[in-house]
């Protein structure tokens, strides 16, 4: 089934002279990691808040085209509705818990309240959320003391709890160091060996390469590129959208540039040690060469 | 924390929520009726003896309850910022008997009397307030509320304003810290505390406007607009049967004394 399905959708925000997106026409499929990418302002974050429905219900504007979310058109879902069907998750950990819990405890069992689940089901799940997400330490503590990083992982937690199939996650760790950074993304890694299916917008691109199955590459509102994570960060025209490929892969294009390529561009680490492994072995094999 | 550990954090709310003392585990709205009724009682009565003896009650109260420590200590500032000036500007702003004359102003057997008034019909306001809190977590009051027909949604909002005023101070604290480090005087004597104080206030209020939408979107996120009846995990204690009998007693006492003073019985 799809996830989403946008047909040369534009959408200006109100009060906004030029339009956030530009006829934007894109699928994204269930269960899969979706990478989103591009510059400042290119609309990746008005992206995210259209399949999350905050476009245009909260955020007011002139939404044209056409946009379906799992099947249904986006005019047609309850705002309720989709906020439970879709989880998300923002780039500030300060704003997203929601500050009127004592303990990270009662702060992940929140949504299921607010779901009316019944209390003895709202326990059992948030034990069986903080145990996935290995966060028992934090059971107890109240969460408007806790770090950026702890708070992101608090915010995760509770919406994982509410079970959504689809979480949007826009730049979760824009403001987090490299260590939460990797935490983070361990548990979208999670997440996605559940079967959930993830729409992600990150700047990191290193980390998108890792994890997301499909990248999409928005730039001043449109799609740029899109395809599997392989073509799109391989793709010469990459660059000239503002967007540095992984580390890996730039390796790889300097290789080539010297005359030594690899036997094919890699875009993930695992992929560059298997290559530069197979070329060491190579060499040690048939002597070194000078380029 | 181990995943015993995880299991006594959960098993915490398994059961009613307890405070560990009688008068905390007290229904919130019984407190707050309880404190209520004393208040009005006290300054009803009139003079400052009523008053003082409620303070006085207030005190030997948070004693019982356990929360002497902080209450007093807190209470015994709020007599020497308050009660005192209060006092004070009773005592020598006063018309009457002069008793030590200081100058243009002089201390009056009225100003005495008055300011005694004065000082302790506002103890007894600023104590009972003091206490009600001290005694109630806001968690528990909005529970309490919820449970008499208050919505989630006006109850986020009692939460989040006090929540705000913690959050707004810590906002302050790092855009004063952000301003020391670029050289601006911020220490120094009241005047220059000020001066460096109201600057920091439009980045503050801008900052937290601007972190409410995300906020709204969050609990959105979360649910909070969904229209099933919402439930809790925090479960308030059952209120028990006398509690509500003292509260109605104690607020017929203080109806009956504003009446009895009214018409002159006392």
């Amino acid at each position: 089934m799809v996830l989403a399905e946008l047909q040369d959708v534009h959408f200006t925000y109100a009060y906004a002279d030029t339009p956030a997106l530009k006829g934007v026409t894109l699928t994204l499929e269930q269960g899969m990691l979706h990478g989103i990418v591009g510059l400042n302002s290119s609309g990746k974050t008005t992206l995210c808040g259209l399949l999350r429905g905050i476009v245009p219900s909260f955020h007011h504007g002139e939404l044209t085209g056409r946009t379906t979310i799992l099947g249904r058109e986006l005019a047609d879902w309850n705002p309720d509705e989709l906020a439970t069907t879709i989880g998300c998750v923002f780039d500030n950990p300060f704003t997203q818990i929601s500050g009127i819990r004592d303990t990270v405890f009662e702060e992940i069992a929140f949504g299921l309240e607010n779901l009316g689940v019944a209390r003895e089901d709202i326990i059992t799940r948030v034990i069986q959320v903080i145990e996935q997400l290995g966060i028992e330490a934090l059971a107890e503590k109240n969460p408007n003391e806790l770090s950026g990083g702890q708070r992101q992982k608090v915010a995760f937690a509770s919406i994982i709890a509410m079970d959504s199939d689809v979480i949007v996650i826009d730049e979760p760790t824009s403001q987090l160091d490299p260590e939460a950074s990797e935490a983070v993304f361990e548990i979208i890694a999670g997440l996605k060996k559940l079967g959930k299916s993830i729409v992600l917008v990150e700047h990191k691109i290193d980390l998108v390469a890792e994890y997301a199955d499909t990248v999409t590459v928005l730039h001043e509102g449109r799609v740029a590129l899109t395809g599997t994570t392989r073509e799109v960060l391989t793709d010469p025209r990459l660059r000239s959208f503002g967007v540095t490929p992984p580390q890996v892969t730039e390796l790889a294009e300097r290789l080539a540039a010297s005359g030594r390529p690899l036997s094919r561009v890699p875009v993930t680490r695992a992929e560059a040690v298997e290559l530069i492994g197979e070329r060491m072995r190579e060499e040690v094999g048939g002597g070194y060469r000078t380029a | 924390m181990t995943v015993t550990s995880l299991q006594e954090v959960a098993d915490g709310y398994r059961q009613p929520r307890s405070l560990g003392n009688p008068i905390l585990d007290l229904n919130p709205i019984t407190t707050l009726c309880v404190i209520v009724a004393l208040i009005v009682t006290g300054i009803a009565l009139g003079g400052w003896v009523p008053s003082l003896a409620v303070c006085l009650l207030f005190m030997v109260a948070a004693v019982v309850a356990g929360r002497g420590r902080t209450y007093l200590p807190l209470i015994l500032k709020l007599w020497l910022g308050v009660g005192l000036i209060l006092f004070l500007l009773r005592a020598l702003l006063t018309p009457g008997h002069v008793l030590i004359p200081l100058g243009r102003i002089a201390v009056t057997t009225e100003g005495i009397e008055q300011g005694l008034a004065f000082a302790c019909v506002v103890m007894a306001i600023c104590g009972g307030v003091t206490l009600f809190f001290e005694f109630v977590p806001m968690r528990h009051l909005t529970l309490a509320l919820e449970r008499l027909g208050v919505s989630p949604q006006a109850s986020y909002v009692l939460l989040a304003s006090f929540q705000a005023i913690t959050d707004l101070g810590a906002t302050a604290k790092v855009v004063l810290e952000a301003q020391t480090a670029r050289g601006v005087e911020t220490e120094g004597n009241v005047f220059m505390r000020v001066r460096a104080f109201f600057p920091v206030l439009a980045p503050v209020f801008l900052s937290a406007m601007a972190a409410t939408e995300e906020r709204a979107i969050a609990l959105d996120a979360r649910a909070f607009n969904s229209s099933t009846r919402h439930t809790s995990l925090v479960e308030l204690r059952r209120t028990r049967r006398w509690e509500p009998v003292l509260a109605v007693a104690l607020g017929v006492i203080a109806v009956g004394v504003i009446v009895g003073r009214a018409l002159g019985w006392f």
